[in-house]
């Protein structure tokens, strides 16, 4: 900038002429648009210019903020929870590539009669930047047929309750609405809308894997959630 | 139709003669790019609230989540880095585009009457502007910004009477702490945010009250604000836009290691464009006249100056003052900076704290990625309980008084004390340089040129000793076993049965994935020689195993000994920890010792972690080690093991 000094409107005289044509057409007392629009030099081009550059610089910023906003979709794909091929964390759970988790007894653990056993389901949790090692995250009832094990969610596929088993009755039952269901999980009255949850139970070496899944309640199929 | 929605619409509300307002603006002698900052500013600061508002949807603030937030926002989520690292460079283009739209106003006497109630509502805006700089530096709860701020609370301290009271409540509590953090955001994202939009409406209704202030009305036609000042201004913000947009690109706003309240920042400095307040407060004469003085007074009389400069201008000449004013504290402002920077740049403690910094920084991010992730306790845990970041800081605390690690203190310090005239000069190592510590070259040169090896202890004070027990270079038998291992070694044939018995010596030691693979079969070979077979060349040297007899047994921390070290997995964690917990038991140097026993001075957490760093036993790292410092130490002939550089 050269110029600094005084600022007051007394610098030098341009031909009147000019800017009385300015005047009228742009005044303050002519406020109409159409006064102006007939006027030569209102440039269409610099309009549209002046109309692109704003609104480049307002939409550049919300684009980049909005996409940010979208991360969970965006990054759906490199999610971190993928299952840890072995869990080599201390403290940790080990858990295979196709998300079953190995637990902590085996199969000789479990009664030869069949006899369903009750056991708390743990697993890593991912929150967002932390990660919580071998937190309970279910519990399922475990029964062994022979050197196959039998697994069900203790969650009632009715409301959600979590079923007991009653030795006296040789069943499962849900006390909150009476679902009743038989050893192998079907159910021996109306009330619930489909079988007990099987899960998928595999048995390597003597120990038992499990893939442990939630599923949708009151529906008579059986949808993961 | 849309026309006729539009009409409907200005039927109800008005909108067109509120357009019309906006737009018609008389911009009297044509639009020119002076007139272009107040709006790079309206532009700047809806950029922030665009950026804030999505940073907020991630941020956490409270001190076990706020560095962790940030860290994700940065490093995982997608674009977070450029968001913000676009709210960081706005925040800092802002300040520089409102020094110079201040400047601007006083230089064009914008500021006279009838405008000096707009021109004191600029400073309110300017006062907000600085405080969200002030609770947004803090807000990362990293190291760099919890430790300008403890500077910038305890200046509020300072305060007449109130200060204490005042920092109190601002802090949360007497200490930093979550409601520090989540204090610092309500100011932040809400109180002043909202003060800013209040007053900037009425900077806006005020300033279009009375119309620009006219450079030269005559220059060109008089034109209007859309569209020709428009497009000036549009240019103008996207030129701001592009500018942030390429520094949060190629540059990324800095995140430092997490806080840590028990870690002393040596690197503290305020954001750049306080550097000259924190250069002033420095000066000796200021420090005597107290921080209030320097802190609070000071900028109180400038910024009181600056706000009678309406009346001043009324007064002969007053507008001249308040022009020379201005240029003077710009003048000062730009020396002061100028001076920190230069001055920071050529402090020695100053570069290497930034180095640690940096280091760390860096580290931080590769233990948050790792598949453990970022326990509860915070990221600052991973740092407090991390070999490769403690070792360097537990090893130049209780190593570095007698040995050095490649040159340094462990923390890329050259030591240095008063020299004979007054002047620092380096300090001289009294002990080996440990940063090879059970390499192949250090187990090599204590085999081969044992006397150099250790020739850095003949600087220590107890040098020689008179006392027959003390240790003594020139005739300590080990010396003279080495000479005769150097003699025999020499030998063209015999020289991979020096490499055999180092590989035997190194694959005792069971750890080191960073000393690449063992060789077995020469492993195996330098066994044999270790227990005494003869040399290729048919030559015969004394056994190791005739002095140091449990070699190729497993170690055991008995205290006893024969008179000679154990070197049973010489090396290994193990054999370390034992030894730096007492060095003069019988089992090593017995009474020709001379170093400290630790087992007393270190607890045994920092002992484990200071041994894991130098075994190497950490989680794998790309972080550059401090440059090594040798030559500047050790002079031209550095000893032996020292002269290798620390990497492969």
């Amino acid at each position: 900038m050269s110029e600094n000094e005084n600022a007051t409107p007394e610098a030098d005289e341009t031909p009147p002429a000019v800017e009385a044509t300015a005047a009228t057409c742009c005044g303050a007392s002519t406020p109409d648009e159409s006064d102006c629009s007939g006027k030569p030099r209102r440039n269409f081009v610099v309009e549209a210019l002046a109309a692109t550059i704003g609104a480049v610089v307002g939409i550049v910023p919300a684009v980049i903020g909005g996409l940010f906003f979208l991360d969970p979709l965006v990054r759906k794909g490199d999610q971190k929870d993928e299952p840890i091929v072995g869990g080599n964390e201390p403290g940790g759970v080990v858990k295979d590539a196709l998300g079953f988790i190995r637990l902590t007894l085996g199969i000789d653990a479990l009664p030869e009669d069949g006899t369903p056993v009750r056991y708390t389901v743990r697993d890593d949790i991912v929150n967002v930047w932390n990660k919580f090692p071998n937190q309970p995250i279910g519990s399922v009832w475990l029964r062994r047929i022979q050197d196959q094990v039998l697994a069900f969610n203790t969650v009632c596929p009715h409301l959600g309750c979590a079923v007991d088993h009653r030795p006296s009755e040789g069943d499962f039952y849900c006390p909150c609405h009476t679902s009743a269901f038989d050893m192998d999980g079907k159910p021996l009255n109306v009330i619930p809308p489909r079988a007990m949850d099987t899960l998928e139970a595999e048995v390597r070496e003597g120990r038992i894997w499990l893939k442990y899944q939630e599923f949708r309640g009151a529906t008579s199929e059986k949808v993961p959630v | 139709m849309i026309r006729s929605l539009l009409a409907w619409l200005d039927h109800r509300t008005g909108c067109n003669d509120l357009i019309h307002e906006a737009l018609y603006e008389k911009v009297p002698g044509g639009a020119r790019w002076r007139y272009v900052w107040g709006s790079t500013l309206v532009f700047t600061f809806v950029l922030q609230m665009i950026t804030g508002i999505f940073l907020w949807t991630a941020y956490s603030p409270s001190a076990q989540t706020a560095w962790e937030s940030v860290y994700y926002i940065q490093e995982v989520m997608f674009l977070g880095k450029i968001v913000r690292g676009m709210h960081h460079f706005a925040a800092q283009a802002m300040i520089v585009l409102l020094a110079i739209h201040l400047i601007q106003v006083i230089i064009d006497g914008a500021y006279k009457a009838p405008r000096e109630i707009n021109f004191w509502l600029g400073l309110v805006l300017l006062k907000i502007i600085l405080g969200l700089s002030l609770t947004g530096y803090l807000l990362p709860w990293d190291q760099k910004g919890y430790y300008a701020t403890q500077v910038s609370t305890k200046i509020m301290g300072a305060t007449p009477v109130i200060g204490a009271q005042l920092q109190e409540v601002v802090q949360g509590g007497a200490q930093y702490n979550h409601h520090t953090l989540t204090r610092f955001f309500a100011m932040h994202a809400g109180i002043l945010p909202g003060l800013l939009i209040g007053f900037l409406a009425l900077h806006l209704y005020v300033f279009r009250r009375h119309g620009l202030t006219v450079h030269q009305p005559k220059k060109n036609p008089d034109t209007t604000f859309w569209p020709d000042q428009v497009l000036k201004d549009g240019v103008a913000c996207l030129g701001v836009l592009a500018v942030v947009l390429l520094f949060a690109i190629f540059k990324g706003a800095e995140l430092s290691p997490p806080a840590d309240a028990a870690k002393a920042y040596a690197a503290a400095r305020p954001e750049w464009y306080f550097l000259f307040l924190f250069r002033f407060l420095k000066f000796e004469a200021v420090e005597h006249l107290g921080l209030a003085f320097g802190a609070i007074y000071v900028p109180g009389a400038l910024m009181g100056i600056l706000f009678m400069m309406p009346l001043t201008a009324k007064l002969k000449a007053g507008h001249r003052f308040n022009v020379a004013f201005t240029w003077l504290v710009t003048f000062g402002i730009v020396v002061l900076t100028t001076m920190a920077f230069y001055e920071d740049a050529n402090n020695e403690d100053h570069q290497a704290a930034i180095a640690e910094a940096e280091r760390d920084a860096h580290r931080i991010k590769e233990l948050a990625s790792l598949p453990s992730m970022i326990p509860v306790e915070g990221a600052v845990s991973l740092l407090r309980e991390d070999p490769f970041t403690r070792g360097p800081v537990l090893f130049a605390k209780y190593c570095a008084s007698c040995h050095r690690y490649n040159g340094h203190n462990g923390r890329g310090n050259v030591l240095r004390e008063k020299g004979d005239n007054g002047k620092p000069v380096i300090s001289t190592p009294e002990a080996t340089d440990l940063a090879n510590f059970g390499s192949r070259d250090w187990m090599k040169a204590i085999i081969v040129d044992y006397r150099n090896h250790f020739a850095p202890l003949k600087n220590a004070q107890w040098y020689p000793g008179a006392d027959d027990a003390e240790f003594n270079l020139e005739d300590s038998e080990m010396a003279g076993a080495s000479e005769e291992y150097a003699e025999a070694f020499k030998a063209p044939e015999n020289a991979g049965d020096l490499n055999a018995l180092v590989e035997a010596l190194v694959a005792m030691r069971s750890w080191k994935g960073d000393e690449g693979k063992i060789d077995a079969a020469l492993a195996k070979r330098g066994q044999q020689i270790l227990d005494g077979e003869p040399l290729a060349d048919g030559s015969e040297i004394q056994s190791c195993t005739d002095c140091h007899d449990t070699i190729g047994s497993d170690f055991e921390f008995t205290g006893e000994g024969g008179g000679y070290p154990d070197l049973a997995e010489y090396g290994s964690a193990k054999w370390l920890k034992a030894f730096i917990s007492d060095p003069g038991s019988d089992q090593f140097y017995g009474a020709k010792n001379h170093m400290p026993a630790y087992a007393d001075k270190m607890n045994a957490k920092d002992l484990d972690l200071l041994v894991r760093y130098m075994t190497g036993d950490y989680h794998e790292t790309h972080v550059e080690d401090y440059p090594s410092r040798i030559t500047e130490v050790f002079g031209a002939t550095p000893p032996p093991v020292a002269a290798e550089p620390a990497a492969e």
